[in-house]
């Protein structure tokens, strides 16, 4: 009796193993030097403060993920493709605008991520800055790209330091339970800014592309959606435990010793607990492997969706006289983050921030059309969304949409 | 005919002028008295002519929900900034209703992609260009280009300016006719492709065109697209398809009688391969309902291990006795519909069937009808066995330069042939 129920079990282990990676992969990337940046500067300046919005950010990840997979799965399609088929022309060629801008900011901030890990070695960043983009290029377009995944994947086990590093810098356990269970805001253009910034960092809207494209990719059967889900969810899990360790390890560190992050070196002194007089080359490398894996999917992914949805060739196994446009604008997001981040004395840790805080405002324009479309039976048939989801998902819009407001207005001083 | 001729054809023959549907869409539609009725929110084709007429606008009234169509014939006339109706002919609006040989341009065609059947490729539809002559409306080009784009955002003049300025440069207008487009749109009671012109364009793209479009269409339109194709063509397609998970894919997406059915149509070694690739349950079904000659040599060449001489082999050869005479032969080889490469040589068997010796094509064509096969056939022959290796298969390719090598069984038997195409096709694999 007992023998074919442990092997149904079984079966579903391989399953999921089989369906699994999408998630977990897009969750590890998104741990990316802005990600980094921001939950370091998040713990440092704001203290155990600003732990409770990663709960309810963490809820928004799985709702929103759980959407971009549900679409590429019942689809097959990527989520600009549906966009355009849906919406038309003209909406989508202004939104792959604004998409890409917001992108542009993003891979600015891996670049300066690149500069300022290897800046902690007093190795000039107008050194680092080229090599980073040339090996970027390369790797993407010479088709390596797949084996140095998961070498950038194994990498990711630097998160784990975090951790560790948060048990042994003692923090007041008591403290971080109080202001998990009773929230604090305050209304202040730091604070606003610091909450945008923690969702736009977590909840990227380039992820839900590339997540929704990986799907796709993977040509993931109806049948095996639950375990897509589950590999969104467990990804997504990960994705906040380790925020929240970067956070709350900063906070017990560098909040405690009154230290404001202002370059690599001071966000590196949090692990210090754990590494001692390693730290720096621990932090670098974490930044650097971070900075380099989210630089070769982030232009790829946007020129993917920028030509898939306007019809032009695109794939990394095209020659570049096939599909000029989608090596042109790949090539130009490399070449225009990199640039930026060579202008002199451009404020490395700030310009990671603040691209994040314009992910969090672009975040809910993105939300709009996935919900629209996630709504629709003649789209989704009986995967459309159910009426309670789609409540939750709304108020999850209209809050962002809130906090974006709010925050711009208190920005222009209104 | 290409695309320029046949666009300059039309506008030969015509005393008509040409507009794009995104020039139309979203104008006011108004009654003969000039009184707002909706806006245009589509226009209904029905497939089949090369050049379909609109048979039904779609318009959308204010402050009211859905979507009401009327006879093309009730237009009185037809500018760029609205469409005018007859006199009474908003009485006739009822609502919106599609056949499966309807097809609305804007909710299934524009934006959408489709099969460019002239080029060979998937694309997607910028904007639609029609013909308007003698009160008709109809299809005449489909565009792909950028300057469709620029045309739905407004943009193309502007952008004309300035490249006419800076540049003295005009981009080119990228269109195709119309009977070379099949959309992908499926009819949704039957699942299959709503079909263009009966699919005549279709059928003359090449399989591993066809083989390249599915790869990279989605899902939906892949199983659709690919239902849609005669068996003989699904098959051809279904062995130049390189990716074995979009294979698998393929077969099980219809029911076990139509995986069977394309099997059969298959060379038994490509059928194998995919065979092979199946779970077992799915794989006995399939050849179960698979007819006699087919079935025997897919589950004769299932035995073979893979890597094995057998395993790629075919069991399309062309095999006589000894005493057969040269018209014989003809008379035989002319009954059979096997693949060019694996008739160049024909294979002389003696009285208890073992090989005796090889002929070739050559042989047939120039020998004396009369005389026995026998006299013309090579004895020194180079066979292989089933359970040799593939790679050893290969090199003995590389040595002779053979357009076959046959596959003999330790009974000396003729089992099957391996082919040049067959031997480059499991050395590319690696």
């Amino acid at each position: 009796m007992k023998l074919p129920r442990l092997r149904l079990h079984w079966k579903s282990i391989l399953l999921f193993l089989a369906v699994a990676g999408p998630g977990i992969i897009t969750s590890n990337v998104d741990n990316d030097a802005g990600g980094i940046a921001t939950y370091s500067m998040a713990g440092a300046h704001f203290g155990y403060g600003m732990l409770w919005p990663l709960i309810p950010t963490m809820l928004a990840l799985i709702i929103v993920q759980e959407m971009s997979a549900r679409m590429g799965v019942v689809t097959g399609k990527g989520l600009s493709d549906l966009i355009r088929e849906r919406f038309g022309v003209r909406i989508t060629v202004y939104l792959l605008m604004a998409v890409v801008l917001t992108n542009i900011g993003n891979v600015i901030a891996e670049f300066a991520g690149v500069a300022s890990s290897l800046e902690m070695f007093r190795i000039s960043k107008y050194l680092t800055v080229p090599l980073a983009g040339v090996f970027v290029w390369l790797l993407v377009v010479k088709g390596t790209y797949r084996s140095v995944e998961k070498v950038f994947l194994y990498a990711c086990l630097f998160y784990i330091t975090y951790i560790l590093a948060g048990f042994l810098a003692k923090p007041d356990w008591a403290a971080i339970g109080r202001s998990v269970i009773v929230p604090h805001i305050s209304v202040s253009t730091q604070s606003m800014g610091m909450i945008i910034g923690l969702v736009g960092t977590t909840i990227a809207p380039w992820m839900q592309f590339y997540l929704q494209a990986s799907i796709v990719e993977k040509n993931i059967a109806v049948k095996d959606y639950k375990f897509a889900r589950l590999d969104v969810i467990v990804g997504s899990f990960v994705v906040t435990l380790i925020a929240a360790f970067i956070v709350l390890t900063c906070a017990a560190t560098l909040f405690k010793e009154n230290i404001r992050i202002e370059t690599a070196a001071d966000a590196a002194r949090a692990l210090r607990p754990l590494a001692g007089k390693y730290t720096a080359y621990l932090f670098a490398f974490g930044l650097l492997n971070a900075s380099l894996f989210a630089a070769s999917i982030l232009p790829l992914s946007t020129a993917f969706v920028v030509c898939e949805a306007l019809g032009w060739e695109n794939g990394v196994d095209k020659k570049f006289s096939e599909a000029p446009q989608f090596y042109g604008l790949y090539s130009m997001l490399i070449f225009l983050g990199a640039g930026i981040v060579l202008i002199p004395n451009i404020p490395l840790f700030p310009v990671m921030y603040i691209s994040q805080i314009i992910n969090g405002v672009a975040l809910p324009l993105i939300l709009v059309f996935m919900l629209r479309l996630t709504n629709d039976r003649k789209l989704m048939g009986d995967y459309v969304n159910k009426k309670g989801y789609k409540v939750i998902a709304w108020g999850t819009v209209g809050i962002l949409v809130v906090l974006a407001v709010v925050y711009l207005g208190l920005l222009l001083g209104l | 005919m290409d695309r320029e001729t046949a666009l300059n054809s039309i506008k030969a023959d015509t005393s008509g002028h040409f507009l794009f549907i995104s020039e139309i869409l979203n104008r006011p539609v108004l009654s003969a008295a000039g009184m707002p009725v909706g806006i245009l929110r589509d226009l209904k084709v029905r497939l089949g002519d090369p050049y379909p007429k609109i048979t039904h606008l779609a318009v959308r009234k204010r402050w009211k929900k859905g979507t009401e169509e009327i006879d093309w014939s009730r237009v009185a006339r037809l500018e760029s900034g609205s469409l005018r109706l007859e006199a009474g002919a908003e009485e006739a609006l009822r609502p919106l209703e599609t056949g499966p040989e309807d097809v609305l341009l804007r909710d299934e065609l524009l934006d959408k992609q489709v099969v460019d059947t002239y080029g060979a490729r998937i694309e997607r539809v910028n904007d639609i260009h029609l013909l308007s002559v003698n009160r008709e409306l109809r299809v005449v080009h489909v565009d792909f280009g950028y300057r469709g784009i620029l045309r739905r955002l407004g943009w193309l003049r502007t952008v004309d300016r300035i490249n006419q300025w800076l540049f003295a440069y005009r981009s080119e207008e990228k269109i195709i006719s119309w009977k070379y487009v099949q959309p992908l749109m499926a009819d949704a009671s039957k699942k299959n492709l709503k079909l263009n012109v009966s699919a005549k364009w279709l059928r003359t793209l090449h399989p591993s065109d066809l083989a390249d479009i599915l790869e990279e269409l989605d899902r939906t339109s892949r199983t659709s697209l690919f239902r849609s194709l005669d068996l003989q063509t699904a098959a051809q397609t279904l062995e130049e398809v390189e990716d074995p998970k979009l294979k698998i894919s393929l077969i099980e997406s219809g029911p076990v009688e139509l995986a069977s059915d394309l099997l059969e149509e298959m060379a038994p070694d490509e059928a194998t391969d995919l065979l092979s690739e199946l779970s077992e349950e799915d794989k006995d079904r399939i050849v179960r309902k698979m007819e006699k000659p087919s079935r025997d040599s897919v589950t004769a060449l299932l035995k073979f291990k893979e890597g094995t001489a057998g395993s790629i082999m075919t069991k399309d050869f062309f095999s006589v006795s000894a005493d057969t005479t040269i018209g014989q032969a003809i008379e035989e080889f002319r009954r059979t519909t096997y693949p060019l490469e694996s008739v160049a040589y024909v294979y002389v068997t003696a009285e208890d069937g073992r090989l005796r010796g090889v002929a070739t094509l050559r042989h047939l064509i120039i020998g004396d009808l009369n005389a026995p096969i026998a006299k013309f056939m090579n004895e020194r022959l180079v066979s292989v066995g089933p359970q040799d290796d593939v790679e050893d298969v290969a090199g003995i390719f590389k040595k002779y330069k053979f357009l076959a090598i046959p596959v003999v069984n330790e009974g000396g038997l003729i089992e099957g042939l391996i082919t040049l195409k067959d031997i480059m096709e499991s050395q590319m694999d690696e």
